[in-house]
């Protein structure tokens, strides 16, 4: 078996005297789609940010592709190829959205002070190319007509389309999505899940995605990971986690966990 | 096109710029020199705090430091000014940078503290450090000769100037509109999501320091030979007040903006000339309207009516207080707790 | 010894002064998230204040005591109510700035009604400025009486934020705005207040160093950098923290000026500054927490 594009190995993450994360192992497969799922407060958001280099682990290893990541900073983990959305919008307000959606391609550009300060003829090449690529992937997403408006100017849902085009141009090979359905109506979010897969198929990105609308994860994901109070404490395919007692008892507590767990 | 866009209007001031010493007398002509100077000053300032959004005060230090330097390197190793003056500019540059990095992990109060700390410990040594320094009284800088161009020396300075302010402004409105400008602006606006993108705070702090320091120190530099005298009272708050106050009324975040904004307040200023506690005043209360009511500047207030006045990442748009969805968003983030 | 006894109460004195500019912007600081780039003026104008009254008007000094905390106190009332009602929701660049533009215009209001640049109004002293001698240590009656003032006032806003019913509200407030507006607490009521009580601890300040420093108009920002780095060291947002923080930055100042150098008198704090800075951003207390949780 091939190993996994992203292997986390016994991290632990210590805030004060809170165990925020204790212990998780996480194996992701390329072109994977892994929901992660939990009640509130579970290390979720922590998980995402010890990988996306926010947080340093305090035991255990991280790796991308056999190569470590652990303990490195952010910008250095997102150059080897990790992007992430955040809950809230962070789409970069001073800017268009074709200026973010550039930015997006910070890291596969080289142009540096002198070439842009005096317009050199490799970074003014440089430019024109990475604007042209912009505009296809905005046509991708379907947002053309959007590219020179501010971010603000946009809805909740479509900025939300913005930041994860904005993550995905730089083709990582992982993709963290925190909570991206979030503000999403019903009908939407038969479209997202749409979205996401389309994105998997035709990038061969690995997803890992944050969320509390389950039915958007079951359907979405191959694999479901739980998290409970900064454990794992169920890891496998969607109807196997649905069903699964534990899992069962940490969204609704001991009593329910009879009623709708099939032993 | 329209008449008064902001590339003619630029390029209308350039005009009237190199043909200034043809009817002004010395007065102007000094007020035209040190209204050059502080473009140069404004544009590094504005690519600092407004574009990185970095909240420095250690602007008119590094103006110090470049006007001392360049003097200095004259006086006490009888350099001479073609030398003496890049010299200076790039003694700024560096003792910027090299204080500035460890305040770079800070931010917002804690950087404008820091900077703050540092711009007083430059005047201390600009005061205290007599045998070099000479102290509290100042020096005369060294007389210098732009033979054998047939040029006196205010109109050969001012020629400098302006040809040093013309290249930095067009090197700055290029950066500005590049993947470099692009960074600025995303760590200005969101570091996380900027970190998130590959893009490496430090060194684009760092950066964006180094040219505003750079800048700072040229502007030094010409100040020390406008003046004939170089002593610490110019380089202290109230100069890095009055710099801030450029920017501001200029327009945070816009080059065309930092042009006018160091043209109106230099004209203020002298205006004012005569009572400091005048000059106080005014500029403590252009700071605080501009910052409360106009927080676009004048460009912001150009931009809504006069069309051709677009800059590339420009700030001013950005309207503060307004109630979008992620503002909202923004304001619960900081509960969230996963 | 006697120079050590003399340098450390000299620099408990003024540290005393610092602390309670510290303490003035860890007030504002708490209520309203707003750092105070004004306290300085805050202090400079109500210390002028006093001036006018106990010299130019006559009165004793007490009553110009009390009057420049009022001033205090109105000043500072008033700049919330017009100027921060509208910066409400800036960035921190937005408020700095405005904060520095409002230092100026105090400033230079208080250059023009009461004297140009190179005017420095004298104060009468209190008491006879002969320092006495107890024991083998000399102390300078002067700055015992600041010393005393500084710690009396001290007392009475602990008090106060303790036991009123106000401070109480102050302190809800400064914990969770969104709670409090949900009780039904004014919050814009609390940020007046905040502002007045940390404008007039700075105004107090202001009249304690009267008598023992000249008045100038320039004054303001010594004491206001030197009350922000305390406020630092202690973390920002601590109330004895910045009181510890005031004591250190006054100790460490007169050490310095009386050791090494009267110009490192200056210089001094802003060295503290920059190392505590760059080795423990969020406060010497912060660090003294931490190895006992």
């Amino acid at each position: 078996m091939t190993q996994p594009v992203l292997s986390v190995q016994d991290v632990t993450v210590q805030f004060g005297g809170v165990r925020v994360l204790d212990g998780i192992d996480l194996d992701v497969r390329a072109g994977e789609i892994r929901g992660l799922i939990g009640p509130n407060g579970a290390g979720k958001t922590t998980l995402l940010n010890v990988i996306s280099g926010i947080h340093a682990p305090q035991t255990g290893k991280i790796f991308l592709d056999g190569e470590p990541i652990g303990g490195s900073n952010p910008s250095e983990i997102a150059r080897r190829g990790i992007g992430r959305t955040f809950q809230t919008s962070k789409l970069f307000r001073g800017m268009t959205v074709l200026e973010n959606m550039m930015t997006g391609l910070h890291r596969k550009t080289t142009a540096g002070i002198f070439g842009s300060g005096l317009r050199l003829r490799r970074t003014i090449n440089e430019e024109r190319e990475i604007e042209a690529q912009v505009r296809r992937s905005l046509e991708f997403v379907g947002m053309s007509h959007f590219a020179d408006r501010r971010g603000t100017e946009l809805s909740f849902g479509q900025q939300r389309v913005i930041e994860i085009a904005r993550t995905l141009i730089s083709e990582p090979k992982v993709v963290l999505l925190d909570e991206p359905a979030v503000g999403l109506s019903l009908n939407r979010l038969a479209e997202f899940d749409l979205l996401l897969r389309r994105i998997r198929d035709d990038k061969g990105v690995t997803l890992i995605l944050i969320e509390h609308v389950i039915r958007l994860v079951m359907d979405v994901s191959d694999k479901v990971t739980v998290l409970s109070s900064g454990k794992v404490i169920a890891d496998g395919e969607p109807d196997q986690v649905r069903n699964d007692g534990q899992v069962i008892e940490a969204y609704l507590g001991k009593e329910l966990r009879a009623r709708y767990s099939t032993p | 096109m329209s008449i008064f866009s902001r590339r003619n209007v630029l390029a209308a001031f350039l005009t009237l710029g190199i043909l200034v010493p043809a009817f002004a007398n010395a007065y102007h002509l000094f007020i035209a020199n040190l209204i050059v100077i502080y473009v140069l000053l404004a544009i590094g300032l504005n690519i600092l705090v407004g574009y990185a959004g970095q909240l420095a005060f250690a602007n008119a230090a590094m103006f110090g430091i470049g006007a001392y330097g360049t003097a200095l390197l004259q006086v006490h190793l009888s350099w001479p000014f073609y030398f003496a003056f890049p010299a200076g500019a790039l003694v700024a540059m560096a003792v910027g940078l090299v204080i500035s990095l460890p305040a770079l992990r800070l931010s917002g109060l804690y950087l404008a503290l820091s900077t703050l700390a540092f711009a007083q410990c430059t005047q201390w040594v600009f005061l205290h450090w007599d045998s070099v320094t000479f102290g509290a009284g100042g020096f005369k800088s060294p007389p210098i000769s732009f033979e054998p161009l047939p040029l006196n020396k205010p109109v050969g300075l001012y020629y400098l100037s302006l040809l040093v302010a013309v290249a930095f402004t067009l090197f700055a409105q290029n950066l500005v509109a590049s993947r470099i400008g692009r960074a600025f602006v995303a760590v200005r606006d969101s570091d996380i999501a900027a970190q998130s993108l590959g893009i490496d705070l430090l060194r684009y702090k760092a950066l964006a320091f180094g040219i505003s320091g750079f800048a700072a120190g040229l502007a030094g530099g010409l100040y020390s030979q406008v003046l004939n005298f170089v002593s610490p009272e110019g380089f202290d708050l109230f100069q890095m007040v009055i710099q801030k106050s450029m920017i501001v009324v200029g327009g945070l975040g816009s080059i065309a903006g930092s042009v006018i904004g160091a043209g109106a307040i230099i004209v203020i200023l002298e205006l004012l000339r005569e009572v400091k506690g005048a000059q106080e005043i005014v500029f403590g209360g252009l700071l605080i309207f501009f910052v409360t009511f106009l927080r676009g500047g004048i460009i912001g207030t150009l931009q809504s009516y006069v069309p051709g006045w677009d800059e590339p990442l420009h700030g001013a748009r950005v309207v503060s207080g307004a109630n979008t969805a992620s503002e909202i968003g923004a304001l619960d983030e900081k509960q969230s707790t996963t | 010894m006697l120079l050590f006894s003399y340098l450390l109460l000299s620099g408990i004195a003024t540290g005393a002064l610092y602390a309670l500019v510290a303490l003035g912007l860890v007030v504002v600081n708490k209520a309203t998230g707003v750092i105070n780039f004004a306290q300085g003026e805050f202090l400079m104008f109500c210390g002028f204040v006093a001036w006018m009254i106990h010299v130019q008007f006559g009165l004793a000094y007490p009553f110009a005591f009390i009057a420049a905390i009022a001033a205090g106190f109105v000043l500072g009332a008033i700049t919330d109510r017009v100027a921060f009602r509208s910066l409400a929701k800036t960035d921190i660049v937005g408020l700095v700035l405005a904060t520095v533009g409002l230092a100026f215009v105090i400033r230079g209001t208080a250059r023009v009604i009461w004297g140009g640049k190179a005017d420095y109004l004298s104060f009468p002293p209190i008491t006879s400025p002969e320092p006495l001698m107890i024991g083998t240590i000399m102390v300078v009656p002067q700055q015992m009486i600041a010393l005393a003032g500084a710690v009396l006032i001290l007392l009475i806003f602990a008090a106060f934020f303790q036991f009123t019913r106000i401070g109480k509200v102050m302190r809800a407030t400064a914990d969770n705005p969104r709670a409090a507006t949900l009780v039904g607490i004014s919050i814009e009521n609390v940020y007046t207040l905040a502002f007045g009580t940390g404008a007039a601890i700075a105004g107090a300040a202001g009249v304690l160093a009267a008598p023992l420093t000249l008045l100038y108009p320039d004054m303001g920002f010594a004491f206001f950098i030197k009350g922000f780095a305390a406020a630092v060291l202690g973390g920002l947002t601590s109330l004895s923290g910045a009181i510890v923080g005031g004591l250190l930055v006054g100790v460490v100042e007169a050490m310095a000026g009386g050791y090494i150098d009267s110009s490192m008198m200056e210089l001094s704090p802003f060295i503290m500054i920059m190392i505590v800075l760059i080795i423990c951003p969020t406060g010497l207390l912060s660090l003294y927490k931490e190895r006992h949780v």
